[in-house]
């Protein structure tokens, strides 16, 4: 035990001087989770929240230009915009502005575009009411409302403004439509006034999927925490295997195998070493998204209530990382070939594994292969505690299977090692 | 097996992987309790893989080796804490201090407490770095550098100790240092094993040396016998040259 202690001594030591690597192993994925998440918030919030750019110009200045003002403002999905450098546009400056970038979006609600409307609908009520076909000659103005869109502005964007657009004009319609028919009913009926109501019968309401009790929702913070935390878990490979092929070539670990100190005694020190390493990635990642994310306006994470969970998804994550690490710094010859194959390995995993893109947005091929990636497999744990509340018999499957591949990543690098002795 | 021989090599052989040439070839060999053992030979000639194999950092391809009547392969726990090792490199953490580095060491030989930390300043007091006790080896010129290394390799006051060209590239002050320490030490009981290019330095410390070449002992003997034997011989790199021929290795 003496000499394990001495180890880890060494192995701290050893940690806490290289500067390098300490902002590598702790500030590198803390500002790696704040940008990736600030980045897929605001992404988030560009289709959900204040942040399409629209410039609108109402010449109607009634009802239907109103109306529409009103309601792309209260879908708070677009920031609208009425003047340019506090000049009203013109069709021509509006046109500029979208076509140079300023604005994403540029509507123009022609003039009098309300008037046309009302009197249409009166003309066809009054029709109807007095037993004539609705009237479809050309004597019925057609209004209609430009849109210009920015060229690099996503089609989800687009199909949003048309459907909003068209969502609203056919309300404003049919709130004339209904108004001129309460006005021609009460016309023809001597008393009792009637009062009908364009007022929606169906409403829709938005909710999580959630287990039961859970307050808990999903968003970017639940998961790009978990998400980046895998990531920086499994960057600890460059730094372990680093430090392994350092300490071979500096010529310490032969020196260390000549005294009686076995080479697993060795490789447990470091192992010891990186969990504490990992779960101090974690406990900062988890520190920042519950209370520093709040205070720039992001989503507070969530992590449930099963700490338990927690600790044996996060060990196990951490085992499966320091396992690959231990693998990558025997097989490695050099530190470029360790740094090089290991941190693009580790992004592969990553990419497969659901860090960048969650594997439900994935393609189907891509899907059934993420289930090769240990990151998958960590990520699904904290998953199961962050988002669906799981308990410990939860996260069981997935830390089984990291513990399986950290052993066989260590069988590996001492079944190697034995060999290169020989 | 003879009481006064603290290692015995018996018909080593090393085969490297893939290669059809043994390193060592069919080697046996005695080193007396007590000895400073030289062992010499051109580049490649074999004189690291033996003291690899007896660190037992090699597995031999086949032979025996008996190490203070242990057998290699058998007992290397019990062998490793009775040597000590001081390989060409320095085998030292940069990062740390002198003080650091060998306190790690000493507790991984077993060593704790006031006995550690009295073998610590007694040594480093020995080799004259007690004034740089808490500078980290980065720090050290190369003399420095190489009086630590072998304080690293003797902390534990090893009953065999391996010398890998422990003077290499360092001032004469230094070398002095080192050479009286290691015949202070050896006076103490330290059997060593040397392995050096440097003739004159062998001819001075050891009191038996053994020539190799491709693997395989072409001489063996006392220095002074072995310089003595042909009266073209002025000194030890003479035999060398001799044994060895003057073609160049790589």
């Amino acid at each position: 035990m003496q000499k394990l202690f001495a180890l880890l001594y060494k192995d701290v030591l050893l940690l806490i001087r290289d500067r390098a690597g300490i902002a590598l192993l702790f500030l590198m994925p803390l500002v790696l989770v704040f940008i990736m998440t600030s980045i897929q918030d605001n992404t988030f919030k560009s289709i959900n929240e204040s942040g399409i750019s629209l410039l609108i110009l109402d010449n109607d200045n009634d009802s239907l230009g109103l109306t529409i003002e009103r309601e792309l403002e209260k879908s708070n999905i677009f920031t609208i915009s009425k003047e340019i450098n506090h000049i009203k546009p013109t069709e021509a400056t509006l046109k500029d502005a979208v076509a140079s970038g300023i604005y994403q979006i540029g509507i123009i609600i022609p003039a009098e575009v309300t008037k046309k409307l009302k009197k249409n609908s009166k003309r066809n009520i009054s029709r109807a009411f007095s037993g004539l076909p609705a009237d479809t000659t050309n004597r019925i103005d057609t209004s209609q409302i430009s849109v210009y869109i920015d060229p690099i502005t996503k089609n989800s964007f687009k199909t949003t403004i048309f459907s909003t657009l068209r969502e609203f004009t056919s309300k404003i319609e049919n709130e004339i439509i209904i108004a001129e028919i309460t006005k021609e009913i009460n016309q023809r009926l001597p008393f009792n006034k009637v009062c009908l109501s364009s007022k929606n019968s169906i409403t829709f309401k938005e909710e999580y999927a959630l287990k039961e009790n859970s307050r808990i929702i999903p968003n970017s913070v639940q998961h790009n925490v978990p998400a980046w935390t895998m990531f920086a878990m499994f960057f600890i490979v460059i730094s372990l295997a680093g430090n392994m092929i350092k300490e071979r070539e500096e010529g310490s670990v032969n020196s260390l195998l000549t005294m009686p100190c076995s080479y697993s005694t060795f490789i447990t020190s470091k192992i010891l070493i990186y969990i504490l390493v990992c779960l101090l990635q974690l406990l900062l990642m988890l520190l920042m998204g519950v209370y520093f994310f709040p205070t720039l306006g992001l989503p507070a994470l969530k992590i449930g209530v099963n700490f338990f969970a927690i600790f044996i998804i996060a060990l196990s994550s951490s085992l499966a990382a320091i396992g690959y690490g231990v693998l990558i710094g025997t097989l490695s010859t050099t530190h470029q070939q360790a740094a090089t194959f290991g941190s693009i390995s580790v992004m592969i995993l990553a990419a497969i594994g659901g860090v960048w893109v969650p594997v439900f947005a994935m393609p189907p091929f891509m899907r059934s292969i993420s289930i090769i990636s240990p990151l998958n497999w960590g990520l699904n744990g904290f998953y199961e505690v962050f988002i669906r509340e799981g308990n410990t018999f939860s996260v069981l499957f997935d830390s089984f299977k990291l513990i399986l591949f950290f052993t066989l990543c260590l069988l590996t690098s001492l079944l190697y090692k034995r060999l290169i002795r020989k | 097996m003879n009481d006064q021989n603290i290692i015995t090599i018996s018909c080593l052989t090393k085969f490297y992987k893939g290669s059809d040439k043994p390193a060592v070839d069919d080697i046996s060999l005695n080193i007396k309790q007590g000895e400073v053992f030289g062992l010499l030979g051109p580049n490649g000639a074999g004189k690291s893989t033996i003291i690899n194999i007896l660190c037992g950092l090699l597995t031999p391809t086949n032979g025996q080796v008996t190490i203070h009547n242990l057998i290699l392969g058998k007992n290397n726990y019990k062998i490793k804490e009775l040597i000590g090792v001081v390989p060409q490199d320095i085998a030292l953490y940069p990062s740390l201090t002198a003080m650091e580095n060998l306190i790690i060491l000493g507790k991984i030989y077993g060593l704790k407490g006031k006995d550690l930390s009295n073998r610590i300043y007694e040594l480093l007091t020995m080799f004259g770095l007690e004034k740089s006790k808490d500078r980290r080896i980065s720090y050290f010129s190369g003399g420095m550098k190489r009086r630590m290394n072998l304080i690293a390799g003797i902390i534990h006051n090893p009953k065999i100790l391996f010398l890998d060209e422990p003077t290499v590239g360092i001032d004469v002050q230094s070398k002095k240092v080192i050479l009286d320490n290691l015949r202070e030490i050896n006076k103490l009981g330290t059997t060593i094993i040397y392995t050096s290019h440097l003739m004159e330095e062998v001819q001075k410390i050891c009191t038996r040396i053994a020539f190799i070449d491709e693997g395989k002992i072409i001489a063996e003997g006392i220095p002074s016998e072995l310089i003595k034997s042909d009266p073209a011989f002025f000194n030890l790199e003479d035999v060398y040259l001799k044994l060895t021929g003057k073609k160049l290795r790589d």
